[in-house]
């Protein structure tokens, strides 16, 4: 490509505009964390204050006495379980609907417009539907009932599923058939052509998949708040329960902010491996 | 032993890639099959490979129909034409795939990957993933991961039409040592004549999902069964000029639309003529013929179109009335394009077309 030659005024400019967008996704986290390490003096002061005696009590607090841990494990049960049934399911249905058209089109489509409502106008009925699950056998025993885990790992899945289906078909798409036929002749059942050439291929698009599930999952508000009370809450429930009639408690809020960031980052980090590009590139003649 | 019996293929309601084809593959021979693009050569192969099932027909391996066999199930090794390499695997992984799935021991694994990468030029590849290799690496390592294991039939899918002409000559040539070597049935298919005439202990003519003709290569060089195989295999292909019937007592002299005498046979010969004696065509192939000399008696007249050398001889395109015909002349032959030329006929190498069926061949003129 052909480089122009750049003045230095459009260098300042170009960095300018680079340093403006940087403040504004990085300045909130950056804050967060700091407002994690201030004594309850020096979180809400004007003009604020950038230097300060760091301290781990709003760990503490947030941790201890808001036993803030509980919902981070609450988080990635319901978490970690939806997002497998997504992943397993969405593949499964994802590669059927690539290979075979099931359906011809209409049906894939149709799983789509499930998303094109907003979650508020299914939340009413959910709440129904759990409440009454929860008073039968079946539904106690599979933890399926309001406050339970199940109906968040139900929900959860139900909303993931069709963008989850409509990521994965195109990266089963992208496999050429022949790979799969070439396998059965080598010797493996139509399972272990799944298995050990059909999904290792598709393996960036699950672990995009997973990433996308995991994260929404993580973050989700609305249904958490509906459908659980106390047993079942997670993390964005948890931190609105340091909105407390004394105030809000800023620097422990901060705090569980700050620890509930962290499993999420460590696990996009290591998905990151999986999610290279062009990993069916060179199998057919292009 | 392999058989086709009356498989019909028919992908969708209009599209018909095969029609009724009765197909043998014999234990231990080189089959080849030879047909332009879209003949339904892969389809054959998938059919056999049993990825593809007829739409009807049946497919007998040994007398046994094995048309519900799963391709896991039927023991064919097959190289794909367009590869089909697992890209998320290396050469080496690729050319072991197959022996690993039948459970074989890690040292024997890789002494076969070592011997069949070495035989296609690839050992110094073993460790790339196919997508940083060329088009010709990557049709060696397709090919390498079909033959690499025993099997009771291999499908060669055009596995050498993408190498360049030196490579292509290497790899031909050792495909058919392998072959013999291994008393394999080889089930090939390719779009070039040459291949197709030097590979096949039979070669088998598909054209739009018909089979045309098989036999040995002498065969259909010499004796095709109709128009399609005489214009298709060979290179250059056979010519045609069209001719006329004219009776004179025991014999029939062929003429062409201006009057000029082509080949009188014995009418005895022509049993097979029938008397509607519309379309008639003679045909012959290049080296049949050649530049008429002083003192032939008969010659046809026409003009040099094309010259295309080919280093041991010069193949000249001489216009003839509304044909075109090939003659092979010798490389320090002086014959420019524009010139009129004369073309004799021996004696003994005529075929002679009606409605594009072969009527007779090489029957002695009188």
């Amino acid at each position: 490509m052909l480089q122009r030659p750049t003045s230095f005024a459009t260098e300042v400019l170009r960095y300018g505009l680079i340093v403006l967008v940087l403040a504004f996704i990085v300045f909130p986290i950056l804050w967060m964390v700091v407002t994690s390490f201030k004594p309850p003096q020096d979180v809400m002061v004007s003009p604020p204050r950038f230097l300060f005696t760091p301290t781990l009590d709003n760990y503490v607090h947030a941790i201890w006495e808001k036993n803030f841990l509980f919902y981070i494990k609450n988080t990635l049960f319901i978490s970690v379980t939806s997002t497998v049934l997504v992943v397993v399911a969405g593949a499964l249905a994802a590669y059927s609907f690539a290979r075979y058209n099931v359906g011809d089109g209409h049906i894939l489509f149709f799983i789509l417009s499930t998303k094109m409502f907003p979650a508020i106008a299914v939340i009413l009925p959910y709440f129904l539907i759990f409440r009454d699950t929860g008073k039968t056998a079946v539904g106690r025993f599979l933890g399926v009932g309001l406050d339970q885990p199940g109906a968040l790992i139900i929900s959860y899945t139900m909303f993931n599923l069709p963008f989850a289906i409509w990521l994965l078909v195109s990266f089963f798409q992208d496999i050429p058939r022949e790979l799969e036929h070439s396998a059965r002749l080598d010797g493996l059942s139509r399972m272990k052509v799944l298995r050990k050439v059909v999904f290792p291929l598709a393996a960036p698009g699950i672990a995009v998949t997973g990433v996308f599930t995991l994260i929404f999952c993580w973050n989700e508000f609305l249904f958490a708040y509906i459908l659980t009370r106390k047993t079942a809450s997670t993390i964005t429930v948890g931190v609105e329960s340091f909105f407390t009639l004394q105030g809000i408690l800023w620097g422990p809020v901060a705090a569980a902010a700050t620890i509930s960031v962290l499993p999420m980052m460590a696990f996009v980090l290591l998905m990151q491996r999986y999610m290279v590009r062009g990993l069916t590139f060179g199998a057919v003649r292009g | 032993m392999y058989e086709l019996k009356a498989v019909h293929k028919r992908y969708g309601l209009a599209k018909v890639a095969l029609r009724k084809i009765d197909l043998t593959v014999r234990d231990k021979e080189f089959l080849v099959i030879y047909g332009p693009a879209g003949a339904g050569k892969s389809t054959i192969l998938n059919i056999l490979a049993g990825i593809t099932r007829p739409t009807t027909g049946d497919v007998l391996r040994d007398g046994v129909s094995i048309l519900h066999l799963p391709p896991e199930r039927r023991d064919a090794a097959m190289a794909f034409e367009n590869y089909a390499l697992y890209s998320h695997l290396s050469v080496g992984e690729n050319l072991a795939f197959p022996l690993h799935a039948r459970g074989m021991a890690r040292a024997e694994i890789d002494q076969r990957v070592k011997r069949i990468a070495e035989i296609l030029g690839i050992g110094h590849l073993l460790d790339r993933r196919p997508g940083f290799l060329s088009g010709g690496q990557r049709q060696r390592v397709a090919l390498g991961r079909a033959i690499i294991r025993p099997a009771d039939i291999y499908l060669l899918d055009e596995p050498v039409g993408h190498l360049d002409a030196k490579l292509r000559h290497k790899i031909r040539a050792e495909l058919k040592a392998l072959a013999d070597d291994l008393n394999a049935t080889v089930v090939f298919t390719t779009t070039s004549s040459r291949e197709a005439l030097a590979l096949g202990d039979r070669v088998a003519v598909l054209n739009q999902g018909r089979l045309e003709q098989i036999g040995t290569p002498a065969d259909l060089y010499h004796r095709p069964a109709n128009a399609f195989v005489a214009s298709f295999v060979g290179d250059p292909p056979m010519s045609f000029i069209t001719v006329e019937p004219r009776r004179e007592a025991d014999r029939v002299a062929f003429v062409t639309p201006d009057g000029m005498p082509v080949a009188t046979l014995r009418a005895d010969a022509l049993d097979g003529l029938r008397p509607a004696d519309a379309s008639i065509q003679v045909g012959f192939r290049s080296n049949e013929v050649r530049l008429a000399q002083q003192g032939d008696s008969a010659a046809l007249r026409g003009r040099v179109d094309v010259i295309e050398h080919l280093g041991h001889s010069k193949i000249a395109l001489v216009g003839i009335g509304r044909d075109q015909v090939s003659v092979s002349v010798p490389a320090h032959t002086s014959i420019h394009v524009g010139e009129e030329v004369a073309i004799a006929f021996p004696r003994d190498a005529v075929h002679l077309f009606q409605d594009a069926r072969a009527v007779v061949h090489a029957v002695p003129s009188v």
